[in-house]
């Protein structure tokens, strides 16, 4: 079963996102690294090969200039689009990927509930530039200072008031925290209700009450920015808040929103990997150790061959994953396993191409270091390791274990 | 056989350990993002006897006697919970002063040491896949090639240097005035003062080439890795130290994190290498302390190599799991464990790392098994 490479549209994608990882994303970003700053000319380099904030709400068209296979072919997602295009962007760097990509993290709860109205809302937030020259961004707020790995213990209140919400609270680790046009935030509407009290607002910088907050000093993917958010007595009007009527699960929508994402996390994950992979292969081939050819050396050529092992693997995963979402498949357990293995496999795999390179890896600036620091995060973000062993333990066992 | 420290070692782990509970650890944030020590750490340090410890008395240093290198590791289990950088340049006058007393000339030594007594620093390092060009100059030996990037590098004033000379190991003193060093930060130790030295047909004196084959560049490696695994060790648990405190404060799905079974697990499996690695650099710097011939310092040398190994693992999976413990603020600037992790690497791959070392470069082990 080859479920990619036969894909004339996929293969195209790979292709040109890979050559734009390889000539634009590759020269800045040590650069975007060692200033922990946004690619913001990037970001609009990358709008012009379709890769738009609002690609996500616009659907497939928007990247590939073809509207989707209608009939029995139509898939049910986008999702292998979205590992293809992930794995590139990340092969160039992981912080630029998400830089360019993070505003599908709020796109995606909008495309998947919103109304018209509010897909319209969202697109027009962020056209345009705005005063700095750069483009606009969206950030999607979920976590928040006590609740990170257990959603359900969202403090954040959304309290209805006439034909508006006010919205309380304070959120934490948000991508595109400080810079964006629009925002998606999760608050509890009904305490009373518990999760199924939970939705997600639609709402505009510079919303009186809205206040981006301070933006944090990371371990890696530092091109994407990540900051507080604060709310204090933020009015966003009702029409604002997705999901209305029976279309939402509440807390739900984000535990389906966070498992569309992960075969994409799992992705980049696989990308870094590669990265230092294809970077220690060209090392190899032409090295050499107290005058003996390094590519010789049963050492050094059987960590290749493990690390291609590894890297095959985790590819694998991530494509049944996706695969499964794009033909209508429960994949929760599937998807958890792709992003929990791709996480592994890109630490795994950067440690070992450290370890290797050895002395020479302590130069500054050294791109196998930035992408060992760059990994740790896959093991954390959107679900750590532990919340994905917890999801596929319990589709096994039918219990949550602790 | 005795595990128990003697009273001049607990007084001095005690005295470190003060020393890094109230002064290098809180320093260590500060001194990491601006990446540079800062200048109370002399004054402090040195009243404690860092940077002279290895220079003889009659020299202006402080060792009377021999020195005592399971004392050193006992210090850098302590030096590695506070700040890897710092500890670095606390660390690092001792090989160099060691080797030049031992083996130097009368010339290197009154150069190294009144160098090291006016508040100097030197630094070590090696030639481990054989990138230096060294060739012989009547006594001297001439050197072309880049030396580093090795933490001190960028502010000392010698660098204690193993190298191959037609084939055979050689330690030199390259005295870095004159040449060109160039300052680094890299995102390990960024406060330890790292430098690069780059040679041009450099000559080093015959005064300056401190001892001539295996033995003695042996003994410096095993006393270096000793110290390094020592400090690696005291940083694996200082990593789960911080990981305990915030998973006991942490609480998610109704429980402090801290008692679910998976993070008991990391930390258990942390502190299990620590305590091996604890144990295998003691043990490595107790035979460092008895090497005195060939058979001595090989037992020495091997017991270091292999120390370091089990230390490099250590330290870096258990700052990798604290990170993971700490989350989404293990990833962050404000909390102490992200600088862990960096700092991490260099143990495994200062003075060679040890794959190449141990596998490739030594002509015994690739004898086969």
């Amino acid at each position: 079963m080859d479920i990619f490479h036969d894909n004339a549209m996929l293969a195209g994608v790979r292709q040109m996102l890979g050559a734009f990882a390889k000539q634009y994303i590759r020269p800045v970003a040590m650069k975007h690294d060692r200033e922990e700053s946004m690619p913001w000319a990037l970001m609009k380099q990358a709008q012009a090969f379709g890769m738009t904030q609002t690609a996500v709400v616009d659907g497939r068209k928007a990247l590939t200039g073809k509207d989707d296979e209608e009939g029995a072919n139509k898939p049910k997602s986008q999702s292998r689009l979205g590992v293809v295009g992930s794995e590139e962007l990340a092969y160039g760097c992981a912080g630029v990927c998400l830089a360019i990509g993070g505003s599908g993290l709020a796109a995606s709860p909008v495309a998947r509930m919103g109304t018209e109205e509010q897909k319209q809302e969202f697109r027009r937030l962020l056209k345009g530039d705005d005063e700095h020259g750069h483009i606009k961004v969206a950030a999607m707020a979920l976590s928040e200072p006590s609740t990170g790995s257990d959603i359900s213990g969202l403090s954040t209140t959304a309290r209805p008031d006439g034909d508006h919400f006010v919205i309380n609270g304070h959120k934490q680790w948000i991508t595109n925290g400080q810079s964006a046009a629009a925002y998606v935030v999760w608050a509890q509407t009904d305490p009373s209700a518990g999760r199924a009290g939970v939705r997600g607002f639609l709402v505009a910088r510079g919303t009186p009450g809205l206040i981006p907050g301070r933006k944090e000093h990371k371990l890696g993917i530092r091109a994407s920015e990540t900051a507080q958010v604060h709310f204090e007595d933020c009015r966003v009007h009702k029409d604002m808040m997705l999901g209305i009527g029976a279309s939402s699960e509440g807390l739900g929508d984000t535990k389906k929103m966070l498992d569309s994402t992960r075969p994409m996390v799992g992705a980049q994950a696989v990308g870094i990997a590669r990265a230092a992979f294809d970077y220690l292969v060209e090392r190899v081939q032409g090295g050499t150790i107290h005058g003996t050819a390094l590519k010789q050396h049963q050492h050094v050529a059987f960590e290749l061959a493990e690390m291609e092992m590894e890297i095959q693997a985790a590819r694998a995963l991530v494509h049944k994953s996706a695969w499964m979402a794009d033909h209508g498949q429960d994949n929760v357990r599937m998807a958890s396993i792709a992003k929990a293995y791709g996480a592994k496999v890109a630490q795994d795999v950067t440690a070992r191409a450290l370890t290797l390179l050895g002395e020479e890896a302590l130069e500054p600036d050294h791109p196998v270091e930035k992408w060992y620091r760059d990994a740790k995060i896959y093991d954390i973000f959107e679900g750590t390791g532990q919340i994905q062993r917890r999801i596929i333990a319990r589709s096994i066992l039918g219990v949550n274990a602790t | 056989m005795d595990f128990a420290l003697d009273d001049d070692q607990a007084l001095i782990v005690q005295t470190v350990r003060r020393f890094v509970d109230k002064d290098l650890r809180a320093w260590a944030g500060d001194a990491d993002r601006a990446a540079e020590a800062p200048g109370k750490l002399a004054t402090v340090a040195g009243d404690l006897g860092f940077y002279l410890d290895a220079v003889p008395e009659a020299a202006g240093g402080l060792l009377d006697g021999a020195y005592g290198h399971v004392t050193r590791a006992l210090r850098g289990l302590e030096l590695g919970r506070g700040c890897s950088a710092m500890a670095a340049l606390l660390e690092c006058n001792v090989e160099p002063a060691l080797a030049v007393a031992r083996w130097g000339s009368d010339a290197a030594k009154a150069e190294l040491f009144a160098s090291l007594a006016a508040g100097g620093l030197a630094t070590t390092g090696r030639d481990s896949r054989g990138a230096l060009t060294l060739s012989a100059d009547g006594d001297g030996v001439r050197v072309t090639g880049k030396v580093g990037p090795l933490p001190a590098l960028g502010r000392a004033s010698h660098v204690l240097l193993c190298a191959t000379l037609d084939g055979a190991p050689v330690a030199l003193l390259v005295a870095t005035a004159g040449q060109r060093v160039a300052a680094q930060a890299p995102s390990a130790w960024r406060a330890a003062a790292w430098g690069t030295l780059t040679l041009e047909h450099a000559l080093v004196p015959a005064s300056h080439v401190v001892a001539r084959g295996a033995d003695a560049v042996a003994l410096i490696g095993a006393w270096y890795r000793a110290s390094l695994a020592a400090r690696a060790a005291g940083v694996a648990v200082a990593a789960m130290e911080h990981a305990r405190h915030y998973a006991s404060e942490r609480v998610q799905f109704g429980q402090p994190i801290g008692r679910f079974e998976s993070l008991i697990g990391l930390r258990d499996d942390a502190l299990t290498a620590a305590t091996a690695a604890r144990l295998m650099a003691l043990h490595a710097a107790w035979l460092c302390d008895r090497a005195t011939d060939g058979a001595s310092i090989a037992a020495a040398a091997d017991a270091a190599s292999r120390a370091r190994v089990v230390a490099g693992d250590a330290v870096r999976q258990a700052t990798v799991d604290a990170v993971q413990i700490y989350g989404g603020y293990g990833f962050v600037n404000d909390y102490p464990v992200e600088k862990l992790m960096r700092d991490a690497r260099p143990y495994e791959q200062l003075f060679g790392d040890e794959r190449f070392d141990r596998v490739l470069a030594d002509p015994d082990r690739a004898g086969g098994i």
